[in-house]
């Protein structure tokens, strides 16, 4: 009885230890990430493809998701508010709502599965595969010319993704709004214009770039490290997006309490 | 300037050792690579000849030893420093290591295009010229890697460490999965890359009939360490037994008349 303790406690210790290497490890791949992005040559071509790989082809699937989203929540505070006789408050809970909270988180959230896993896939794909040995080995940098692309697109084109995605947001409920509650458009536009205000746009643009940052280097992180083969690579892709999921819904918390707790 | 047999020595390897998870695969290796020598590793599989490989371009870090290339300790070397040497150093990887991402005449160039900053046409015509040694079809030039065969794929990884001519050539099988037309070819150009332009070659192989076909010197790795050394032509006459079970099944007087 008393081995059976000892084995779970050393089992938990070996784990646990283990977390906090790898912490270790990714604040350290971290920090030299952000190094070689400061430091020339910049491979611009590389950095062109992965803007329009993140920022052009996620353009359907953010667009797709916030504009469901606007949509329904229109639909949903209207259902909860008529017994308020609130109606007008639709426009307002659809502009708060979908700039603080839903367009970022849901640009991010989105963005972690399909370009997250893919960078993570094609990195440890590459590594298990010596790619990234063999660049070493031809005068390049694999986290100048490999990581640092890949995160300086991400910061670029994640807010742009949730400029577009709030827009859309907004407009799934107008939609809703105008043609299914027949309200008055003008009445709508107005009142979102009105309440419309800078610091929503400033908390929405920095927690997109906190997600691009998150996105990029936890993906990058798991591919770089990734071993064992077909596995390794499956084990890298799972993590990167659940680990970037987890960390976008903590930060998203964290960014908000700094801004308006 | 250090020498043996008024030879220039190019890769020193001393007392290197390396274990994984004390786990010893290399135990107190030592050999050198003269200028204008190729050099034949044997072993059977798992015996450590990539891991030796790795050691040597800074890949791995032995647990001791030392690693000189022309001079310069390359253990605990900076990183830049270290850069600087590989650049003069064409390597092979065991399974290509082409860069899947590229077209194949970009992969062939890619060091030679990163030194000397080449605009598409001239790095094509480059990547032509070479390929054109390899035996290999102009049209693969503007296909990826995934779209061409193994064989093929391991052609153009020749041709990207070939390509601006290097001085010293790591080449980690590089016929292995290949027919024997093909092989004989690349044997050829590993030779003509050391004889014609004076450089020297460090080959990984099983390939028996490649060994007599390239090498000046080979060395067999077996239970971690340096077990035989000598020439093809010794190799035949050794008494190894480990030696005798690698030789079995290839006929000498085929290549040695």
């Amino acid at each position: 009885m008393f081995n059976f303790f000892i084995d779970i406690l050393g089992t938990t210790g070996k784990k646990f230890l283990n977390f906090v290497v790898n912490i270790g490890h990714f604040f350290i791949f971290f920090g030299s990430a952000i190094f070689w992005i400061f430091r020339p040559p910049w491979y611009f071509k590389k950095i062109f493809q992965q803007m329009i790989d993140i920022g052009y082809f996620s353009l359907p699937v953010v667009g797709l998701t916030t504009f469901f989203s606007g949509m329904v929540l229109a639909l949903q505070t209207y259902n909860g508010f008529t017994e308020f006789n609130s109606e007008t408050t639709v426009a307002r809970i659809v502009l708060t709502s979908i700039t603080r909270e839903l367009g970022p988180v849901l640009t991010g959230l989105m963005v972690a599965g399909r370009v997250g896993a893919k960078m993570a896939a094609e990195i440890a794909t590459m590594k298990v595969t010596e790619q990234i040995d063999a660049l070493g080995t031809l005068g390049t940098r694999p986290m100048q010319y490999l990581i640092a692309p890949k995160i300086i697109a991400s910061l670029v084109c994640i807010p742009f993704l949730v400029f577009i995605g709030n827009t859309i947001g907004i407009l799934g409920g107008y939609i809703i709004a105008i043609y299914k509650l027949n309200f008055n458009p003008n009445l709508y536009l107005y009142a979102t214009m009105e309440y419309l205000q800078l610091i929503d746009i400033i908390q929405g643009t920095v927690k997109a770039a906190v997600f691009g940052l998150i996105i990029s280097m936890v993906s990058c992180y798991f591919g770089y490290n990734a071993s064992k083969g077909a596995e390794g690579v499956g084990f890298a892709t799972t993590s990167s997006v659940v680990i970037s999921s987890v960390m976008i819904l903590t930060s998203t918390y964290i960014i908000t309490a700094l801004f308006f707790g | 300037m250090e020498k043996r047999n008024n030879k220039k020595i190019i890769i020193k390897v001393s007392d290197l050792s390396k274990s994984f998870n004390n786990n010893i695969v290399l135990k107190n290796i030592n050999f050198q690579l003269l200028e204008g020598e190729s050099l034949a590793i044997i072993g059977a599989s798992g015996s450590g000849k990539s891991v030796l490989l790795k050691n040597i371009i800074g890949l791995l870090q032995p647990d001791q030893g030392s690693i000189q290339i022309n001079e310069t300790e390359m253990v605990n070397l900076p990183r830049n420093l270290k850069e600087k040497i590989l650049l003069d150093l064409g390597i092979t990887f065991q399974h290509g290591a082409l860069f899947d991402s590229l077209k194949n005449w970009e992969n062939i160039i890619f060091k030679t295009a990163n030194k000397e900053k080449m605009k598409n046409k001239q790095g094509k015509q480059l990547a032509f010229s070479i390929i054109n040694q390899l035996g290999l079809q102009t049209e693969i030039l503007d296909l990826y890697p995934s779209e061409i065969s193994g064989g093929m794929q391991k052609r153009v990884a020749i041709a990207r460490a070939i390509c601006g001519n290097p001085k010293i050539l790591l080449f980690d099988e590089p016929t292995s999965g290949l027919d024997p037309v093909t092989g004989s070819l690349i044997d050829n150009l590993i030779k003509k890359a050391v004889r014609t332009v004076g450089g020297s070659a460090i080959t990984i192989t099983h390939d028996m009939a490649s060994v007599c076909r390239i090498a000046d010197k080979v060395i067999l790795i077996d239970n971690q360490t340096i077990s035989w050394s000598g020439t093809p032509r010794e190799m035949f006459n050794s008494a190894n037994s480990k030696i005798q079970e690698f030789i079995k099944p290839i006929n000498s007087k085929i290549f040695f008349k």
